[in-house]
């Protein structure tokens, strides 16, 4: 406003005073200096009356506190090189904070339904067969649907469609729904319509809805397309709606299709194979729907034997979303609170040591009339100013290690395209500075709190030592420490599971092998001889590219998200209890499959051309299951089915296990596997994979063109090598191995030079004293020793408290772990040793000083 | 600066007193600071002598108050001065305060030489 106007008119009018009483002097007859003087000195201290006077004007809380901004500034400007610490120690702790934030912010974002708490997933459970979260079969799905507990209960299977444009057809994630789906998101398309009751039957299923995105990008945002026709997976579509940008997104679906239930899976409990999600009836409590839905279940498990010892589980959708991000997140989140606290420990113990010698200057502002408050104000605001340009300059270090933990594209973390500095992310970080510059800031407020006038000034030449704050201080080393360690361990169990990861021998050999997926749509090739015979071509034709030594395909990679399970069973042995069933892995190949993926031969044959669809029905399993079914006895030669009413295969050969992948090693630890020849048991959907003896993605545009040759309606997608394969499937691994490490480096240099800060002061307040023990004869080694002794005390103070912590903590990480357990004592003892050799270096170096203090010239310095 | 603190107590102590003493002054007419301490100094024969530090704060709040209204003009001498002067809500604050100073002063006055009254 006008205040510097307002000021400009207060001088002015003290200025006039002045004038007019000095006037009124010299009418009196006094010489002119006198008249100045006396005017003056009767006037008083103008500075101070116009500080009070600017008092009443009001709102000067505001301006006051402007008032110690400016001096602390002025403050800080005069100690750079303290201020500089600060402000870095700062800037990577709350960037750290920030760029974590901005990864949960995103990953934790809402679906964006209305009513989301109404709306649930509900999943199939059982104990006993260790299914969680199973998905539902069409029976299940109907009867939980007629229990009256949803006011829309939808079934949804996600997957990709093959989209034919203009020039080339293109592989986009998408998911079929049926049409209660969008009446249970309760989000409609803001062109066109959703999908009709009908429209959820065969026959009027021809219709499609796109995604905002996927309109704005293939479609270029076009309002007229609605009610135009595409192409997806080879049939025509007529396109009735396009979503907002707002839609929930359950995974990267961009395109709708209805999910319709053929006749057989209809009528089938044991054909599980989508999920379901509803909304919960006005009125009605999540408890109650659970209990109703489950005994429904209870009811179906007595009834069906495919049901027994099933039961059911509604979760709410937007936890259901965050689940697989949760622990990750929380390690994150952790590790960096920490990184925070830490460096708040180390600033306050720098700002602790600097009060001392500032000690002075308060007691100096207290005796001229500086409240307690007043001081304990202006102390905070420097604080606050430091942790704000420290938050400011955190800008930098946050937006790389966005960067970073984006380039890591980890499913896990949804919405990574949300991981940005945006408006909530600053609101954070300037919210954290704040509250980092009180917290750190509290230390020397309350050293000022407790500052004696009379004692500082008494004391005016003599240093200052207040045995309460030495202990302080000890005390911020015991908790930097203590922190410090379960960081460590932390680090060390993420840096041990990694390692354990990348060096675990997969089975296969992963160099030069290329890999891409062809997804043939269901209406083209619904013929299982068609599927067959359009693979055997693409293989045969890309065995004969320059370049490729072995062209086969899989159904499914191994460490894939699609797995094929069945229940294996000997034809030769009366059938188990249902729980009982062992699960095996299946999976078609193609011949060749073994050789391009290097896996070994350990008895009889791989599968080849003569096994055909009019041969004998055969098998090859790996060890696993030849083991654990066959304990004694050679499997090959032996028959197993699949499923009661499937026909007795003939085992052929037996090959080496593969890592099946984190999920089932988390899941189950292992499962056998077992693969079934292409020509037998075709699947629409397979995984092309070549050894090549070229760099495998030279390959790729010959690969594209080679399919493209046989069908332009069926793309190839997920085209990716082995080896970038292998290292996806560890990225929240790696991401957490590598942010967790440089957490832990950083916490470490953060305790070293606490300690450092906290002996080094020790030995300069105890200087004299080490120079009279030195000079009454005290060897060396004894000061080096009382002085290190005060460092280890703190060390293993802190690293007790830090182990205990470490052993709470480290548990909750377990799922993110492998092959490493959470209280590995290794680890545990590996993390300490560093941190006791670090926290000795630390001390050493202050140590050493001591030892070198010459006693005449400590006792002459005082 | 810091010592600013020990004005206030001052300030606080005299308030309602130095406020009633500023109205009463400005009932003769507009004035300002310099004149309003050396009439109140005269007028209570040297014994008052009102420090600056107490004067203007309290001019300034008075006027937030809305009891006074200011203006630049020139003195007699020729000199810029900001000239306070009351408000018809200042006047009515001035009656009601010397009215409480009255009844005040007459009780106190009570207190002090009971003596009187007997008599």
């Amino acid at each position: 406003m006008n205040r510097r106007r307002r000021n400009r008119e207060l001088n002015e009018e003290l200025e006039a005073h002045l004038r007019m009483a000095e006037r009124d002097r010299l009418d009196r007859g006094q010489s002119p200096d006198d008249a100045h003087f006396d005017a003056l000195a009767e006037f008083g201290n103008k500075g101070l009356v116009q500080e009070v006077t600017r008092d009443m004007w009001g709102w000067t809380s505001v301006e006051r506190l402007l008032q110690d901004f400016r001096y602390g500034a002025r403050m800080l400007r005069r100690n750079p090189g303290f201020t500089i610490v600060v402000v870095l120690t700062l800037a990577l702790g709350i960037g750290a904070n920030t760029a974590i934030y901005s990864v949960i912010h995103a990953a934790l974002a809402p679906l964006g339904m209305p009513n989301a708490d109404r709306v649930v997933m509900v999943w199939t459970e059982n104990a006993k067969r260790n299914w969680h979260q199973f998905p539902a079969s069409v029976p299940d799905y109907r009867d939980w649907q007629s229990s009256g507990v949803f006011s829309s209960l939808a079934g949804v299977s996600d997957g990709g469609f093959n989209l034919r444009l203009a020039d080339r057809t293109e592989r986009i994630d998408g998911m079929s729904v049926t049409p209660e789906f969008f009446p249970a998101v309760a989000v409609a398309p803001h062109l066109g319509r959703a999908f009709l009751p009908e429209e959820g039957r065969a026959g009027h299923d021809q219709v499609a809805i796109l995604s905002d995105a996927l309109w704005r990008s293939h479609f270029a945002a076009n309002p007229n397309i609605v009610g135009s026709t595409i192409v997806v997976d080879g049939v025509s579509r007529a396109i009735v709606g396009i979503l907002p940008p707002s839609f929930p997104k359950f995974e990267k679906e961009e395109l709708y299709t209805p999910l319709v239930f053929t006749a057989d899976v209809a009528a089938d409990r044991g054909s599980r194979f989508f999920q379901v999600v509803g909304r919960l009836r006005d009125g009605i409590t999540l408890a109650a729907a659970q209990q109703r839905v489950a005994g429904i279940e209870r009811r179906l498990s007595k009834q069906y034997q495919e049901d027994t010892g099933h039961s059911v589980a509604l979760q709410p959708a937007e936890e259901a979303v965050v689940e697989d991000a949760r622990a990750l997140l929380a390690l994150l989140f952790g590790a960096v609170g920490f990184v925070l606290l830490i460096a708040c420990a180390n600033i306050a113990n720098l700002l602790l040591a600097r009060g001392t010698s500032r000690q002075k200057e308060m007691a100096l502002r207290a005796a001229l009339g500086a409240g307690r408050w007043r001081l304990c104000r202006q102390l905070l605001s420097e604080s606050v100013l430091l942790a704000l340009i420290g938050g400011a300059v955190a800008v930098v270090p946050s937006l790389l290690a966005m960067r970073f933990v984006t380039s890591f594209g980890i499913d896990e973390l949804r919405n990574a395209n949300l991981i940005a500095l945006n408006s909530s992310v600053l609101v954070f970080n300037l919210a954290l500075s704040f509250a980092t510059g009180i917290l750190f800031g509290l230390v020397p407020a309350w050293q000022a709190w407790k500052t004696n006038v009379g004692d500082t000034m008494r004391e005016a030449s003599r240093s200052y030592t207040g045995g309460t704050q030495h202990r302080l201080r000890g005390l911020f080393v015991i908790a930097e420490v203590a922190l410090t360690m379960v960081l460590l361990v932390g680090a060390g169990l993420m840096l041990r599971s990694f390692a354990h990861l990348r060096s675990a021998n997969p089975g296969y050999d992963v160099t030069n092998v290329l890999t891409m997926r062809v997804a043939l749509s269901d209406q083209q090739y619904a013929a299982p001889e068609k599927q067959a015979a359009f693979f055997e071509r693409v293989t045969r034709e890309a065995s004969a590219l320059p370049g490729v030594a072995t062209a086969s395909a899989i159904q499914d990679l191994p460490g894939s998200d699609n797995m094929h399970g069945s229940g294996l069973l000997r034809p030769d042995r009366p059938n188990p209890r249902p729980e009982d069933i062992r699960i095996e892995l299946t999976d078609c190949v193609m011949p060749g499959y073994f050789d391009a993926m290097r896996i070994p031969l350990v008895r009889g044959r791989y599968i080849n051309q003569a096994d055909t669809s009019s041969s004998t029905p055969v098998v090859v399993i790996d060890e696993y299951t030849a083991r654990v079914n066959w304990p004694n006895e050679d499997p090959v030669g032996k028959q197993l089915k699949f499923g009661t009413k499937k026909a007795p295969r003939r085992i052929v050969g037996i090959v080496g296990n593969v890592d099946q992948g984190i999920l089932v090693k988390l899941l189950k630890g292992q499962i056998g596997q077992a693969y079934t020849p292409a020509s037998q048991v075709p699947s629409p959907a397979m995984t092309l994979v070549l050894r090549t003896k070229l760099d495998p993605s030279s390959l790729i545009p010959a690969m594209r063109a080679l399919v493209r040759n046989i069908d332009i309606d069926q793309p190839v997608f997920e085209v990716q090598t082995l080896e970038s394969i292998r290292a996806t499937s560890r990225a929240p691994q790696q991401l957490a191995t590598s942010l967790l490490g440089s957490f832990a480096a950083l916490a470490l240099l953060l305790a070293a030079i606490g300690i450092y800060g906290v002996i080094a002061y020790a030995v300069g307040q105890r200087t004299r004293e080490f120079g009279v023990r030195i000079s009454l004869g005290a060897n060396r080694l004894d000061v080096l020793r009382l002085v290190v002794r005060q460092g280890i005390v703190f060390t293993s103070i802190g690293m007790l408290a830090g182990l205990a912590g470490a052993f709470a903590l480290t548990r909750l990480m377990s799922s993110l772990l492998s092959g490493v357990a959470a209280t590995d004592p290794l680890t545990f003892a590996a993390g300490a040793a560093l941190l006791a050799a670090a926290a000795l270096t630390a001390c050493l170096i202050p140590a050493f000083r001591a030892t070198r203090v010459d006693p005449v010239v400590a006792l002459r310095c005082e | 600066m810091p010592t600013k603190d020990r004005y206030q107590n001052r300030v606080e102590l005299l308030q309602g007193t130095l406020d009633m003493l500023i109205l009463k002054t400005l009932q003769w007419g507009p004035q300002h600071g310099y004149g309003i301490i050396q009439a109140i100094r005269v007028s209570s024969s040297d014994v008052l002598q009102v420090e600056t530090g107490s004067l203007y704060p309290a001019l300034h709040r008075l006027e937030r108050q809305g009891w006074l209204a200011s203006e630049w003009k020139q003195t007699d001498s020729n000199q810029r001065a900001k000239f306070y002067r009351l408000t018809p809500a200042g006047r009515k604050q001035l009656a009601s305060e010397h009215q409480r100073w009255t009844m005040l002063s007459a009780a106190i006055a009570g207190i002090m030489s009971p003596q009187k009254e007997q008599s």
